[in-house]
């Protein structure tokens, strides 16, 4: 199944404007020399569209095409097919990527240059004034809590440093777009908290981000859509009402748990079941009196109810799993 | 700004080219103090060491490196375009084999001047035409390094010239009559790196044509080095063309 997705907008941003807007992306990977069962899809058919002061979290299992997107809208690779445009410019122009500040999953900053001096060269290379680049440094040190490593070599930097180096880069044009792969790796939990309310911030100043990352639980605290990704293609747009509305009710019988599900409910909706447990799948929290209610009328002799309600982590699995 | 940052980056880029310009200067200082030779011997060893070997160890894989760290995905993505990127990395390169080769001269008339042996005289076109063919090498270096990662573009670049001077000059010892030897012969003279006319060039063997200004023919001196800008030109825009269309990540996470 191929979904359009097309996020909503943030509540109270209806008429925000769309940032990054596909039709139908397909890349395929492999040369003109290379046989065609050898060349590998890495995304078909992908539409979506990202608005103003959106925050979109790209989930999937490895292999699903979460970077390819990135890349494709951050420019670094050409679709096979479709198009991809970056505040109403196509991606790769110049004009799209000055609306962009990109932040890849490993980053990489030359030679021995100091933070500072990486900040410096980035600000150039986006084209700013040595004003600016001094105003928008003196920022980041704050925002990202830079000011104890700021003058030490980068290239002798943790994995947190780094990733906090490289977000103060990604950020310092303040850009519309704020393309993020997997930013919170090697983070400690301090810097977790700090990145994720910078990311609330920026939001909240009509930045639109599009995150890439596997760390579930934080991108639920942060993402208001996400798109799960599976084989190169969107197949769920979940949002977070819709994966707290999902859950298991798991109810605790005297006995005879199994007679009473063959009788009542209907196979797909027992996920599990033993003598004296019941585990049923509900979509809808609003379920629960009316199962409960068919359960007593049938016999059942219930001990306790307990309704567990999904969180994305368990969207993630579950979706995973109907893919596989 | 920019312009600045980018050829101070790849002046400062790695550790090994300045193991490179140190050895380079102490070969030459070396291989000058023990012989101190004439200009001509003077001149052709600064012409095949700084201006052919020079540039294959600073420009290798001045791309590669970047393509292969990732941190060409930072460089893309800024906006600009990506010609800028390869113009000021040549320019880099450009400027360090500049401030090399005039080191060398420095320490050529300072053996000279202190030991009271051999020639210098004419040093400072050896000088030049060194300078001109290290452009043209780098430029063909760096835009092999766009498709060639890391530093096996030097390697295939020396290995290529290497094996196709051996074999052109074979080639023309069998087919000395045929008329295709004439056409490869120019092929080779205008559409590879100018050694042969650059050597010319700095030996002072226009001299026998007109309009001379004193051992060097001005119009035959000036069409060598106009036909060397427009080569290095020629692989620098093949460079830019490969970098600009070029895909930077096959990730497929």
């Amino acid at each position: 199944m191929i979904v359009q997705a097309k996020t909503d907008p943030a509540p109270g941003q209806a008429a925000s404007t769309t940032v990054v807007e596909c039709q139908g992306l397909t890349k395929v990977f492999g040369g003109l020399l290379v046989a065609r069962d050898k060349k590998v899809c890495a995304l078909r058919e992908v539409s979506l569209s990202v608005h103003q002061g959106q925050i979109v979290g790209l989930i999937g299992p490895n292999g699903a095409g979460k970077s390819t997107l990135l890349n494709l809208i951050a420019g670094l690779i050409v679709p096979t097919e479709g198009r991809a445009t970056v505040c109403g410019h196509r991606a790769r122009s110049v004009a799209a990527r000055r609306n962009l500040g990109f932040m890849p999953e490993h980053p990489v900053f030359p030679g021995a240059y100091t933070a500072r001096a990486v900040l410096r060269y980035h600000g150039a290379l986006l084209g700013l004034s040595s004003q600016v680049i001094a105003h928008q440094m003196d920022k980041s040190i704050e925002r990202l809590q830079m000011q104890e490593f700021i003058d030490r070599a980068a290239s002798d930097f943790s994995q947190g440093m780094k990733q906090r180096l490289a977000l103060a880069t990604a950020m310092m044009s303040d850009p519309q777009l704020l393309l993020l792969d997997e930013p919170s790796n090697g983070l400690d939990p301090v810097g977790i908290v700090q990145l994720r309310d910078l990311l609330k911030h920026l939001r909240d100043t009509g930045a639109s981000i599009v995150i890439s990352s596997h760390r579930l639980g934080e991108l639920e605290k942060l993402t208001s859509d996400y798109l799960f990704m599976h084989r190169g293609q969107i197949v769920n747009i979940g949002d977070r009402v819709a994966a707290s509305k999902a859950g298991q009710l798991r109810v605790e019988l005297v006995s005879g748990a199994e007679d009473l599900a063959r009788r009542v409910l209907p196979a797909p909706k027992v996920l599990s079941v033993t003598d004296k447990e019941l585990v049923i799948a509900v979509s809808d929290p609003e379920e629960v009196p009316d199962l409960v209610c068919d359960l007593a009328k049938a016999g059942a002799r219930i001990m306790s109810v307990l309704l567990q309600r999904e969180n994305i982590e368990d969207v993630f699995l579950r979706l995973c799993n109907e893919g596989t | 700004m920019r312009a600045y940052e980018l050829i101070k980056e790849t002046f400062l880029r790695r550790t090994f080219i300045w193991i490179a310009h140190l050895s380079w200067l102490a070969l030459y200082g070396l291989f000058w103090w023990l012989f101190l030779p004439d200009a001509e011997q003077f001149g052709g060893f600064l012409f095949l060491f700084s201006g052919f070997f020079l540039p294959l160890a600073l420009s290798a894989g001045i791309f590669g490196d970047d393509i292969a760290s990732g941190r060409i995905c930072i460089l893309v993505t800024k906006p600009f375009w990506s010609g800028q990127l390869y113009i000021y990395r040549f320019l880099g390169l450009s400027l360090q084999g500049a401030l090399h080769i005039a080191l060398t001269g420095v320490l050529a008339f300072a053996l000279q001047a202190f030991m009271r042996k051999g020639s210098v005289e004419g040093l400072g076109m050896w000088l030049v035409a060194s300078w001109l063919l290290f452009n043209t090498c780098a430029a063909l270096s760096t835009s092999l390094s766009v498709v060639v990662g890391r530093s096996f573009n030097s390697l295939l670049l020396l290995v290529v010239i290497v094996t196709g001077w051996f074999v052109t000059n074979l080639l023309m010892g069998f087919l000395n009559a045929e008329t295709m030897t004439g056409a490869l012969t120019n092929f080779i003279r205008y559409a590879c790196p100018p050694f042969e006319l650059l050597r010319k060039f700095a030996g002072g063997e226009y001299e026998k044509f007109s309009l001379t200004v004193g051992r060097f023919s001005v119009t035959k001196s000036l069409a060598c080095v106009v036909h060397c800008l427009m080569l290095t030109t020629a692989y620098g825009i093949a460079g830019i063309v490969i970098l600009c269309r070029r895909e930077f990540s096959r990730v497929r996470d």
